[in-house]
């Protein structure tokens, strides 16, 4: 295993990049839509458009990796970039016929596959044709016309003179419909160019360029013979094959409607060599693995510090000039300005450059050949052994970890391949999701972690996402205001998305409406799976019924009643002093923490921090939430105990900033050492809560108002009983007479009647008052039967500010039946 | 926040100081937080989130010799939330009833929670009619007679507002104050009423103004 083979796997020719940058156009002066929103910058459209062009992979194209969004509407795209211009080649190179025509096949796959995606080049020319090792070419910047909106986006035409058909000149090169046939005559261009082995009208300026192509109109016989003639080629010209002329030929059609499209030219017996080749690709029943893509390649070169931008102006691509130089001669009243010069770089700049990836290859170059193929079942320990051992990135805080290069390149080498064996690697998936999530999968962790199934496409296409409903107006009142500081939310593809997935929810789930936060909640979702709506909806779908069951009910009163008693309770369970303090103010849940629950917490953190917290509850449980809550109010402690009324909500009214990692951390910790009966709810989904006659079932709304301290489960006790005795204290209150009779192993006797409740002192609890002021962190169970009072008892624990009350559920006679017994008669020894 | 005690910058002894608890009501998106957003911090966001549940915020003002706290409630728009809106107008002595001149139909649901108010609120409660987004006037489509006869027939103090641009803002706020009763009733009510100013003073700069005038 030497380290030279790792390197090599990095530095593959085609795993290369570059960027180009240009300006989208400004809006002009402070303009308002007509909501009374100020209109999208142009960029950010771009942006939100230019998400679709990832999801396009073919061996013919460059992949399409990234735009990123300047100051005054800069916006820069990243996408593969290797090989060589065809046009450096030209004049310099002799290209055999078969070179040609495989070039010609290539081309036409390219743009067919792009047409079938409703994307026109536009700007197709031997510049962005590029030549690659292996002598296949790919296509490159095809996305600038798709993504600026057909050119209507960005202050300059979409075009390269030379190459663009005439029609595009006749019509203004303003229009803006995609007429994917113009796209065919730049091929023939450029087939013209190889085949005469000609830089055509290279001595020509920018204007007589355009009249030579305009006077090819005037053209009644074959076009490329004429463009061969002008440029002294025709001798070359007549010697070239038969069918490769008419295959330029066609392509050179001044009518575009008599040009052939791709796919008529692509049947043509010309390309019969390729298509064998074409048929034996397409018959693969799967696509082959890859252990990493350039996608990855690039994250991991940003996180080693690789800088687009910093890359773009050190090449002289963004430079700043002085803010002076910009000011305008005359503002007039409504905010119009006028006499500013055109600044030159608005105008389209089609230098490429290069991104450097020496730091990736020095960063890299001592990983070991194995680390790209992770073991994940071994059952030979020798096998196993042979492994590198793991990164060593524990203890690092989070945010450290996601930006450490070398610990992303493992978690992200892991995680593909559990990824691409899902669903029979959930279990590992699970298993190392609990110590972190790369943020570049975690979209399909997220879907993966939430089982979302193959058919997930088809479910989401069958759903109504258009007619019109009487809730449409509610969602386009949220949309525009839905974490719109994020980028891709508040592109128009972003709006478009939500509003959609939104709509196909409702229409979904007829038991449910849409309540305001059910957007913010599929925020992230959506953030996440930006190019792929069905999975953002269907991790939507499944999410809902996991965490927020029955939340979204017409009438959820009693479901957000019965979260909220059971948020207080917990917070008395753990933070008695505090729960005793909110309710001395009157500080009830109910209003301050509905957002919370009702969206989780979507609706109260900006998304970096919801997709931290996301990352643990996906999984936990549907009490998880309820342990989020407690950790905000116990971050806010301080401020809390020491605040009256209108402190405390004006607190909530304005959250202040929480430390997500802290809040997580904690969180974790009291739902691990939380009895899971605690949280139990009436209205859990089953589903997910199984429960049998030892669990806590059937307590009503007005009953659970009234208690103070949450319920424990038989089970939960009997758990404590047999294995963790020491976790607990069990007080029975019933008389002593009954307790001599029967009694929890190891619980003591505090008979209800023997204590005055009148003042609140533990001392009033009698000989035992010194086991409950010395418990610890112990659970206090306290256990009476139906003749005690099981409310008055364990408020008087909580007003002396005992922790960890709970009361049993069902009373002392449930543990009867239990065998083996987990009770004893007679006193203690 | 700042959180100081409410003493009159030249050190003169306190007056009267009366708290109220004002409402805020009208269908989503018509600009009821931004309002509450202007008139306490001075602030306006173009996205201002949706409200959910219901958010509270404290306030201040000089008026005469009174210093009057609002405490504002201000609820979430959606008709689904409803059923939560009597816990936060019940006790209320001022509401106001928010809708957008540019949208008919808010305007429709401001009359039905007018309705809703006059028949379960207290009574004596002072409802303001804000007609809000006045800075896109030129997409009205409520006509501020109509708002105006519909504010009078029902003994409704009434303004079109802007958040955005701030346009009675203050002034509505200042409005309600001075129909509110001052009387001891309402003197060191709720909680604990040592009148905080809870903003600097630069932030409502119209009602400072009046307090010292």
């Amino acid at each position: 295993m030497t380290v030279g083979m790792t390197v090599d796997l990095l530095r593959n020719s085609q795993l290369k990049f570059g960027a180009i940058t240009f300006f989208a156009k400004q809006h002009k002066g402070d303009t308002c839509g007509s909501n009374g929103l100020p209109l999208t910058p142009n960029s950010i459209i771009i942006i939100g458009r230019a998400q679709f062009l990832k999801t396009i992979n073919s061996p013919f194209l460059c992949e399409f990796l990234d735009v990123i969004r300047g100051k005054h509407e800069r916006t820069i795209v990243v996408s593969q970039y290797c090989g060589t211009p065809l046009a450096n080649l030209v004049e310099k190179h002799t290209f055999s016929h078969l070179q040609i025509k495989k070039i010609a096949y290539q081309i036409l796959q390219g743009l067919s596959l792009l047409h079938s995606l409703k994307i026109v080049h536009r700007c197709l020319s031997n510049e962005n044709i590029l030549l690659q090792d292996n002598d296949n070419i790919k296509l490159f910047n095809y996305g600038l016309y798709y993504m600026t909106d057909n050119g209507a986006l960005v202050p300059f035409p979409v075009l390269d003179v030379l190459y663009t058909a005439p029609e595009v000149y006749l019509n203004g090169p303003n229009s803006c419909y995609p007429d994917p046939k113009v796209d065919i005559w730049s091929s023939g261009i450029c087939l013209a160019e190889l085949a005469l082995n000609k830089s055509l009208w290279s001595s020509l300026n920018l204007g007589q360029r355009i009249r030579k192509i305009l006077s090819l109109l005037q053209v009644n016989s074959s076009i490329f013979e004429k463009i061969a003639r002008e440029h002294n080629c025709y001798e070359t010209y007549l010697n070239l094959p038969q069918d490769l002329k008419e295959i330029i030929e066609l392509c050179l059609n001044i009518y575009p409607s008599k040009r052939p499209t791709c796919n008529e030219l692509l049947s043509n017996s010309y390309f019969n060599d390729f298509k064998l080749e074409n048929d034996e690709r397409d018959r693969k029943p799967w696509r082959s693995f890859d252990i990493f893509t350039i996608k990855e390649l690039y994250h991991w070169w940003q996180l080693t510090g690789g800088d687009v931008y910093q890359e773009l102006k050190k090449q002289g691509l963004i430079r700043s000039s002085p803010p002076i130089l910009s000011l305008p001669s005359l503002v007039l009243i409504e905010g119009s300005l006028l006499g500013q010069e055109r600044n030159p770089a608005t105008l389209y700049d089609p230098r490429i450059v290069q991104m450097p990836l020496d730091m990736l290859y020095q960063r890299f170059a001592h990983i070991s050949l194995p680390a790209f193929y992770p073991l994940i079942h071994c059952k030979s320990e020798i096998i196993s052994n042979a492994d590198p051992p793991p990164y060593d990135a524990t203890g690092l805080p989070l945010v450290i970890k996601e930006k450490d290069p070398e610990y992303q390149f493992h978690r992200i080498i892991l995680f593909r391949r559990l990824l691409h064996g899902y669903p029979f690697t959930k279990d590992l998936i699970i298993e190392e999701a609990q110590k972190d999530i790369p943020p570049l999968l975690r979209g399909e962790i997220w879907a993966a972690l939430l089982n979302v199934n193959s058919l997930y496409k088809m479910d989401y296409l069958r759903l109504d996402k258009y007619s019109h409903t009487t809730t449409d107006r509610q969602i386009e009142v949220d949309i525009p205001r839905c974490h719109q500081y994020n980028e891709l939310l508040s592109s128009t593809e972003g709006h478009k998305k939500l509003k959609r997935i939104l709509k196909a929810w409702v229409y979904k789930n007829a038991q449910y409406v849409y309540w305001q936060g059910l957007d913010s909640l599929t925020a992230p979702f959506l953030y996440l799976n930006f190019n792929d709506e069905a999975k953002a909806f269907a991790c939507l779908s499944n999410f809902v019924p996991k965490f927020l069951h029955k939340f979204f009910l017409k009438d959820n009163a009693v479901i957000i009643e019965e979260y909220l008693w059971k948020f207080s309770q917990l917070i008395a369970f753990h933070d008695p002093e505090l729960a005793n303090h909110l309710h001395e103010i009157n500080f009830y849940p109910q209003l301050f923490a509905i957002p919370w629950f009702l969206t989780l917490f979507s609706h109260v953190f900006p998304l970096y921090k919801i997709l931290h917290l996301w990352d643990k509850l996906l999984l936990c449980d549907s009490s998880f939430p309820l342990h989020i809550g407690l950790s905000i109010l116990t971050q806010l402690r301080d401020k809390l105990l020491t605040s009256g009324f209108n402190e405390c909500i004006l607190l909530f009214s304005d959250l202040p900033e929480v430390d997500i990692e802290k809040c997580v951390l904690s969180s974790m910790q009291t739902y691990t050492s939380t009895p899971k009966s605690i949280t139990n709810r009436e209205y859990e989904n089953e589903l997910f809560h199984q429960k049998n006659e030892l669990d806590i079932t059937g307590v009503k709304i007005e009953d659970l108002k009234k208690e103070l301290c949450p319920r424990i489960s038989p089970n939960d006790v009997i758990d404590f009983v047999r294995h963790r005795p020491e976790k607990a204290l069990f007080i029975d209150i019933r008389n002593p007479t009954l307790f001599l009779r029967c009694s929890l192993k190891d619980s003591i006797n505090i008979p209800f009647s023997s204590v005055s409740f009148s003042e609140k002192l533990l001392g009033n609890l009698g000989p035992h008052c010194n086991l409950v002021k010395s418990k610890g962190d112990k659970v206090v169970v306290v256990i009476g039967n139906s003749d005690t009072d099981l409310e008055r008892f364990p408020k008087f624990l909580l007003q002396c500010n005992v922790s960890r009350v709970c009361v049993l559920h069902g009373g002392f006679n449930v543990l009867i039946p239990v065998t083996p017994t987990v009770l004893q008669s007679g006193m203690p020894t | 926040m700042a959180n100081r005690t409410a003493q009159r910058p030249n050190g003169q002894t306190q007056g009267k100081i009366c708290q109220f608890k004002l409402v805020l009501l009208g269908e989503s998106a018509v600009g009821k937080s931004s309002l509450v957003l202007r008139f306490v911090k001075g602030q306006f966001h173009e996205y201002q989130e949706s409200t959910i549940g219901a958010a509270f915020l404290t306030q201040t003002i000089c008026l005469d010799d009174t210093t009057v706290k609002f405490e504002i409630w201000d609820t979430a728009g959606q008709e689904r939330y409803h059923s939560l809106a009597p816990m936060y107008y019940r006790g209320a002595q001022a509401a106001i009833v928010v809708y957008d001149i540019t949208n008919q139909d808010t305007f429709g649901r401001a009359k039905t929670w007018v309705k809703e108010l006059q028949r379960q609120a207290s009574p004596n409660i002072v409802i303001a009619l804000a007609g809000n987004k006045q800075d896109l006037a030129n997409k009205r489509v409520v006509e501020y007679e109509e708002a105006q006869s519909y504010a009078d027939e029902n003994g409704l103090l009434f303004m079109e507002t802007s958040a955005k641009t701030a346009m009675n803002v203050n002034d509505i706020f200042l409005a309600i104050a001075k129909k509110l009763p001052k009387n001891e009733q309402n003197t060191g009510q709720a909680g604990n009423a040592q009148g905080r100013r809870l903003t600097e003073g630069d932030t409502g700069p119209k009602a400072t103004g009046n307090c010292c005038k």
